[in-house]
This record gives structure tokens, C-alpha cells and sequence, in this order.
């Protein structure tokens, strides 16, 4: 190989105006995504103002759209129209226990639909009779909630539907007993949103390594020299992962949908049991804040996972 | 295996499922329109057994605490299910596909703030905002709500669809060549109807169906004596927990598979287009 000092420096310089050109596009897309995930939250927040505006004037909710807008702005989010105490005293209350929910559920989520997603990715026989096989798939999640209490109550589980049991403090006396009476108690709640979460993470696994198995480039390599090995490490496997962040809005809602159904068919006192609730009794400041929270959880997920996506995008040699 | 091979196989599992999905959606559709005649006992119709009774060779799927047979109410309330989770297709269909079709095709960049809406209301999970549009409207538009709730993913869809076809090498060569804007729509309209449209209706079906169940079982739908399957299993649930007797599975159980079988029928049938 010609190894001149001419040839050296014109490496160099192209290696410079290659990392200054992914920093420039890494800033342009993080500008745009900053800029979506913004729209994103206004809208949300559009959204809450015209359901506030829907709270009758009689309950002191009489308040334009903009007003109401400039009001969540300022963080005023209303007072519930069933306990007249504040909506974010509320949802500071029962936040806590959605959010073990939502996080365990996602943990399962992962175990489960990770390994599941790229047997199914991997073979296109496979793929194609998965809406055959998924049968368990077709099964509203109230109904398999049911289902896991009824086997509980009936098989005598230790993992019965027993009400919240908050997750003890890391310090504590007994801290063992008390962190499985909690765990057992969770356990079954977090199984239905992690079944459901794992539907999701699944479809969004195989559906991005089925594209990135069937890209031409991966001939295109083998031909010139690099190993399979080499080619899906370094480049199939970054692509999956980026192709997977990208899907991340689409899990949290998966796991906030399922969320909201456990919590009501568990009775569990989470935020989303809050929100049905709420709208039983029409009480549309607590809904309307809840929604926002919701889309906002989302808007967030989803701005990260794009932002890890086009990270992982430009780790690609 | 050779990859026409594989591709074989597979388009072969496609086409069975395509074919078991459509075959099932059509049984059930010819249940629904004999469940007057089918049923042994007319709806609602309590008294007509013992309460709590087994399923056997008198009452195949036994009776529920009212003494109803569950047979019957079963396919009552499928046919509920079936006629509202119908209608709520038809609107995801008309304001989310159609609308996203049309939407990506107007003028002023009319169709981005379109989008846009449909994106914020695509970030609130449809169960919710089928709640929300029910608190709106009242539980007698739940079928609307729940089409409406379900449309902005559809619309988000089929915009994103259509806007590709609206900027592709084909629509420019004809504009470019004198065709009008709506020749061009008209003839991607007619592709997309031929390509899409059973897989979008049949997943609408599927979606409406676990919506509609849900928020019956929410006890947001459907109202006695019109009781649709999630307010059948619901009541059986509420019995259960309040006896705190959950030895009468099949109370729940039956309007249970009969809500999953028809979103299972549904899902196949749907799904075969979505491997191209």
C-alpha cells in the first residue's frame, strides 16, 4: 500500500470532515427532534386545555383555551371535581405505584419479548405464522388478567390479586419479609403488563432485524472479505439496536395501555385506575392532567429512543 | 432452502392465513345473523335455569347467576360486539384511512397540521381516548368513540402511505406529463383499495372489538339488556369477586372465547398483508 505523507494528510482530513460532518448532522438531528418532541408536548398540552375547557363554569373552570394554557404552563393543573383536593396533589399520591407498575412491567417486557423477537425476526417461515400461533396474542388484556386471578384464587398461588403493597424503603428492619409480601403482591399486575409489553417489544424486534437480515449490504461485505461474524457485530447489530430505540414511544404506550387495564382489573390505586375513575365521575381536571402526563411520558420515550437511534445510526463504521 | 422457497412458504402461510381468518370472520358473521333463531332462550332471559349451573348435555355452556342461559347471551352479545366493533371499522375506515389518504393531498400544507393532531392523539393510548370521547358523548355513542379513538392511528398511517405514493417517481412523471391531481388520486385510491383495504378493515375490526370489550367491561359501553361480550364477562367478574366464588368459570370463560376468537379471525385475516 502507497503510504506517502501526501496521501497520510489527505486521510486525515478526510477522517476530520467526517466527524465534523456526523457532529453537524448529530446537532441538526437533535435540534429536530427537540423541536418535534416540543410540538409534541404543546399539543398535549392543547389538548388538556380543551378537555379543562369542557369542566362546566358553574366549578370555577370558565377559562378560555389560552388561559387555560398559560395556567398548566404556570404548573396550575385545577382542583378534582370529586375531592376538590388539587389534581397534582393527586397524582403525586398515586404516581408511585404506576410507575413500579410500568417499570417492572417493562423489565418483564424485556425478558420475555427480547428473545422472542429475534426468533421470530430471524426466520421468514417463522414470521409468517406468527399471527397463527399468537392466538395468546388475540386476547384482550382484561381477559388475561382475569384469567391469572382466577388461577390464582383456584390454584391457591402465593401470588395472590392481594391490593397495593407499596415497595419497601431500601433501609428497614425487615426488610426481607416485607419486600416479598410487596413483590407477591405486585407480582401479578406486573405479569399482565409485561405480557403486553412483550407483545410489543417483539413486534418491534423482529420487524426491524427481518429489515436489517434482508439488506443487500450484507452480501455486499461478505464479498469484500469481511467475515458474517464481523458484518452483523459491527453493523446488523448497531442498525437492530438503533431500529429498536427508534420503537421505544410505541413500547411506553404499549405498557401505559396496559397499565391502565391491570390497574382497574387489579384494583391497584395507580394513576391510570385514577383516570377511569375520573371519568365515571366526569371530573375533567384529573383526566385531562392525567392524558397530558401520559402523552408527555410518551413524547419523552420517544425523544430518547430517536436520540439513541441516531446515535447508534452513526456508531455504524 | 433456496429463497424462493422460503419465499414460497411463506406466502403460502400467508394465504392460509388470510383464508382461516376470512372463513372464521364469515362463521361468525352467519352466527350473528342466526343468533335469534340459534339461541335456545330469547335474551335476557332470566330464570329460564337454575343459577349457577354447569355446563352440560341441557345447557352446553351452562347458566350464570341469573339463571340465564350462557349459550344464548353469548351469542347476544357477539352479536353486539360483532354490529358495534362493524360500525366502529366503518369510521376508522372512512375518518382514518380514507382521511389520511385525502389529508396527504391538500393544498397549504393543510395535511401536516393534520397530521400533527393525529399524532398528538396518537400519543394518548386509544383505550383512553375512547373514554374520553364516551365522557364526551355518552355511552350510547360508544361505537363512535371507540372508531374515533382508534382512527388517528389509521390516519397517521395511511397519510404517511399516501404521502409516499403523492411524492413518488410514478406521480411525478404524470403530473409532469399533464395528469391531473385527482386522475393521480383516483388511480392510487383504487391501488390502495385493492392492496390495503382488508387488511386495514380487518385490523379495525380486531381493534375495535378489544376496545369496545374493554371499555364495556369498564362498564363504559354497552347497557343492559343489550349486553355485549365485555359486559358479560365483567358481570361474571363483579359476581365473583363480590361472592368471592370463582368456581363458575364458565360464566366468564365462553363470552371470553368468543371475544378472542373473533379479534384472533380478524388479526389473520389482517395480518396477511403485512409481510409483503
Amino acid at each position: 500500500m502507497i503510504d506517502s505523507p501526501l496521501l497520510k494528510r489527505g486521510r486525515t482530513c478526510e477522517a476530520c470532515t467526517g466527524q465534523f460532518g456526523a457532529v453537524k448532522t448529530m446537532w441538526r438531528d437533535g435540534l429536530r427532534l427537540a423541536l418535534r418532541l416540543t410540538l409534541g408536548l404543546l399539543g398535549a398540552g392543547l389538548l388538556t386545555a380543551a378537555l379543562l375547557s369542557l369542566a362546566r363554569p358553574e366549578i370555577g373552570h370558565s377559562l378560555s383555551l389560552l388561559d387555560r394554557l398559560t395556567s398548566l404552563l404556570h404548573g396550575d393543573f385545577g382542583v378534582s371535581r370529586a375531592s376538590g383536593s388539587a389534581t397534582a396533589l393527586e397524582l403525586a399520591r398515586r404516581l408511585p405505584a404506576t410507575l413500579e407498575l410500568i417499570g417492572l412491567g417493562a423489565v418483564v417486557a424485556l425478558l420475555v419479548g427480547i428473545p422472542l423477537g429475534l426468533l421470530i425476526g430471524a426466520s421468514r417461515t417463522l414470521r409468517a405464522a406468527v399471527p397463527l400461533i399468537q392466538f395468546a396474542a388475540a386476547t384482550p388484556l382484561f381477559c388475561v388478567g382475569l384469567a391469572l386471578i382466577w388461577l390464582a384464587t383456584e390454584g391457591r398461588w402465593p401470588l395472590g390479586a392481594q391490593g397495593y403493597l407499596p415497595l419497601p424503603p431500601l433501609a428497614g428492619s425487615d426488610l426481607g419479609a416485607e419486600s416479598l409480601r410487596a413483590l407477591r403482591a405486585i407480582a401479578l399486575p406486573v405479569l399482565t403488563v409485561g405480557l403486553a409489553g412483550a407483545g410489543a417489544v417483539e413486534t418491534a424486534l423482529s420487524r426491524v432485524l427481518a429489515k436489517a437480515l434482508d439488506e443487500p449490504y450484507r452480501r455486499g461485505l461478505r464479498r469484500f472479505g469481511l467475515s458474517q461474524w464481523e458484518i452483523d457485530l459491527h453493523y446488523v447489530v448497531p442498525e437492530v439496536a438503533a431500529g429498536f430505540a427508534a420503537q421505544l414511544g410505541e413500547i411506553a404506550l404499549a405498557l401505559i395501555a396496559a397499565a391502565a387495564v391491570t390497574e382497574w382489573v387489579f384494583q391497584w390505586p395507580g394513576v391510570a385506575a385514577l383516570f377511569v375513575k375520573a371519568m365515571a365521575l366526569q371530573d375533567w381536571p384529573v383526566a385531562a392532567v392525567i392524558l397530558f402526563l401520559f402523552a408527555a411520558f410518551k413524547f419523552v420515550a420517544e425523544f430518547a429512543g430517536a436520540l439513541a437511534a441516531r446515535s447508534l445510526s452513526l456508531a455504524v463504521p | 432452502m433456496s429463497a424462493s422457497g422460503t419465499r414460497s412458504v411463506g406466502q403460502s402461510i400467508r394465504f392460509a392465513n388470510r383464508t382461516i381468518g376470512l372463513a372464521g370472520l364469515g362463521i361468525m358473521a352467519v352466527l350473528v345473523g342466526l343468533a335469534g333463531a340459534v339461541a335456545p332462550a330469547p335474551p335476557d332471559a332470566a330464570g329460564a335455569a337454575q343459577s349457577l349451573v354447569p355446563p352440560s348435555r341441557d345447557l352446553a355452556f351452562g347458566s350464570d347467576a341469573l339463571g340465564r342461559d350462557v349459550l344464548s347471551e353469548t351469542l347476544q352479545g357477539l352479536s353486539v360486539t360483532v354490529g358495534h366493533a362493524t360500525l366502529a371499522a366503518a369510521i376508522v375506515i372512512l375518518v382514518g384511512a380514507l382521511g389520511g389518504f385525502f389529508a396527504a393531498r391538500l393544498p397549504w400544507h393543510c395535511g401536516l397540521v393534520l397530521r400533527w393532531m393525529a399524532r398528538i392523539l396518537k400519543s394518548v393510548p386509544a383505550l383512553l381516548l375512547g373514554l374520553v370521547f364516551i365522557g364526551i358523548s355518552g355511552r350510547s355513542f360508544a361505537a363512535l368513540a371507540a372508531g374515533l379513538a382508534i382512527a388517528p392511528a389509521a390516519f397517521a398511517r395511511s397519510y404517511d402511505r399516501a404521502l409516499t405514493l403523492a411524492t413518488s417517481r410514478h406521480a411525478e412523471f404524470a403530473r409532469a406529463t399533464g395528469v391531473s391531481w385527482t386522475t393521480l388520486a383516483r388511480r392510487d385510491l383504487i391501488y390502495e383499495l385493492r392492496n390495503a383495504f382488508l387488511a386495514v378493515a380487518a385490523r379495525a375490526l380486531a381493534a375495535a372489538a378489544i376496545l369496545l370489550a374493554t371499555v364495556s367491561f369498564f362498564g363504559f359501553g354497552a347497557t343492559p339488556p343489550h349486553r355485549d361480550l365485555g359486559l358479560m364477562i365483567g358481570a361474571a367478574y363483579a359476581t365473583a369477586r363480590a361472592t368471592h366464588d370463582f368456581h363458575a368459570w364458565w360464566t366468564p370463560l365462553f363470552p371470553a372465547l368468543a371475544l378472542v376468537l373473533l379479534i384472533f379471525f380478524a388479526r389473520l385475516a389482517a395480518a396477511a398483508e403485512q409481510e409483503p
